[in-house]
């Protein structure tokens, strides 16, 4: 049964606080156990407009809250109720940072359709397993960058690296860019942190990013037209949909979500893995005992313990009904990745790291609608790799001190970690 | 068994591969491929999974 809708703009707010700075500046410990209340006994709930004083948009009046595993999985498979195409961030983004950034993760059937099917055979299990030496070739050479100094910034000298190599190395992006890209992508989400931003004003901050982005995708797209490669980019400008080429601003903003959405999370899972792999020495240990038949179980508990995208949002396209609760069109709906990870109907002792977790049906990559995440495989290989690499060459590797974390309510950011380990050359010494 | 793809739906995200990857594959040009004609019996419950779990709701068992 339901009951009657009040207005959107008379409903009255739920007395947790999802929606301040403060809330998202603190920990992912703190941020569960209102979350944690939440799932127990107000599953969906109406809360005030997210507060960051920028993309204050004077028409939103709040958002619903999905904070369940099962009512999100249900969230993303009904795409034609819940769209993506009208942003899929907390926040009223204009019009020109969606349309320049968010390539095909905001967009709706039939359009997605088609560009997702352009984008398919490049990120499937069997394409990906052709490039896995080249993924495992990437974790070494960074390891090597790390291996004799005994000591290492964990984000900057490992986590960004991996994924930046990698997703750059698919999509036909040359070195000299490489730095660039990975800077900027953090602009997706870290327009409101001051560390990033050091004195720019956010707005300006946001389109200077587009504009960067833009620039490099434009003379990418002019060079694949003369000079083919074997690359995702030649991918895009050979493409047609409907019998008719992308535009370059089209392209533009695929590039655009693949280098923020191919740098940003991986990034993320490959640091809070490091940080869970020091905090549960026992874990670590059962993991180790047998690392590569292990691996690939340990990596999906890793990647639920990150969830590297904290939240994802749709907006009701009519008026419809969720876990009882009437839900109006144009109404937001923000499901919480982090809080469905931690959900007890479906994880047992979801706040502890337990890597033999079998079946782990964290969702995420998703949920299991139409936006799945098309790098799922290639996040999965990176990971591997990365923690082969080091678990294997750096042993003792572990974090010091507690990280920095970043403020943001999308990605979910460690903005620096330091790590301490035996130097290699020291340690291949003393065992001769 | 036979697996039937709607072509209209299928958006290619690949689930159904990472479930039966003997079974299903999606090709170079991006559109998803059967490998198999006649599937034995004893694959039914990957099939249903399969289907299941397909974001589009694009495929369908016969026989």
């Amino acid at each position: 049964m339901t009951t009657a809708a009040p207005l959107r703009a008379e409903r009255p707010y739920d007395p947790a606080d999802i929606s301040s700075t403060e809330f998202w500046a603190g920990t992912a410990e703190d941020r569960e156990k209102v979350f944690a209340e939440l799932r127990a006994n107000r599953p969906i709930s109406w809360h005030r407009p997210v507060h960051n004083g920028m993309f204050e948009d004077p028409n939103d009046q709040g958002f619903w809250a999905v904070v369940r595993h099962a009512d999100l999985v249900e969230v993303t498979r009904r795409p034609g109720d819940f769209l993506s195409g009208k942003g899929i961030t907390f926040e009223s983004l204009p019009l020109e940072v969606l349309d320049a950034a968010q390539g095909f993760i905001a967009m709706d059937p039939p359009r997605h359709t088609k560009i997702r099917r352009l984008m398919a055979a490049a990120f499937t299990p069997k394409q990906l397993a052709r490039i896995d030496d080249h993924i495992v070739a990437n974790a070494r050479r960074i390891v090597d960058g790390i291996a004799d100094k005994g000591r290492a910034d964990f984000v900057t000298e490992v986590a960004a690296l991996v994924p930046m190599h990698n997703i750059c190395d698919m999509v036909g992006i040359p070195e000299e860019h490489r730095r660039t890209i990975a800077y900027e992508s953090q602009f997706a989400d870290g327009w409101r942190d001051p560390r990033l931003l050091q004195g720019a004003e956010p707005m300006a901050r946001v389109f200077q990013t587009v504009t960067t982005i833009h620039a490099i995708a434009h003379e990418l797209i002019d060079a694949r037209r003369s000079k083919p490669e074997n690359d995702l980019m030649t991918a895009l400008v050979q493409a047609e949909v409907d019998g008719e080429r992308l535009t370059d601003d089209d392209i533009a903003s695929i590039f655009a979500l693949l280098i923020i959405a191919g740098n940003d999370t991986t990034r993320q899972s490959t640091s809070h893995g490091m940080k869970a792999l020091t905090d549960f020495p026992d874990q670590r240990a059962w993991l180790m005992e047998d690392l590569d038949g292990r691996l690939p179980v340990a990596i999906e508990e890793i990647i639920r313990w990150a969830t590297p995208i904290m939240t994802f949002r749709r907006t009701a396209a009519h008026d419809t009904e969720l876990g009882g609760h009437q839900i109006t069109e144009g109404d937001k709906v923000i499901m919480f990745y982090s809080s469905a990870n931690m959900d007890t109907e479906v994880f047992d002792h979801p706040e502890q790291l337990n890597l033999s977790r079998s079946p782990n049906k964290h969702v995420a990559f998703g949920g299991g609608g139409i936006h799945h995440c098309l790098g799922a495989q290639l996040a999965r290989r990176q990971l591997n790799a990365t923690f082969r690499e080091l678990l294997t060459r750096l042993p003792d590797i572990h974090t010091v001190g507690e990280p920095e974390l970043g403020n943001g309510n999308f990605f979910h950011t460690v903005m620096s970690m330091n790590v301490e380990f035996t130097p290699e050359a020291k340690a291949s010494a003393e065992k001769r | 068994m036979k697996i039937i793809v709607d072509r209209t739906k299928c958006s290619s995200i690949g689930l159904c591969e990472a479930t039966a990857p003997d079974i299903f594959e999606i090709g170079a040009d991006g559109a998803l491929q059967i490998l198999l004609d006649d599937i034995p019996e004893t694959r039914r419950v990957d099939l249903e999974q399969a289907c299941e779990n397909c974001p589009t709701q694009a495929l369908s068992i016969e026989g």
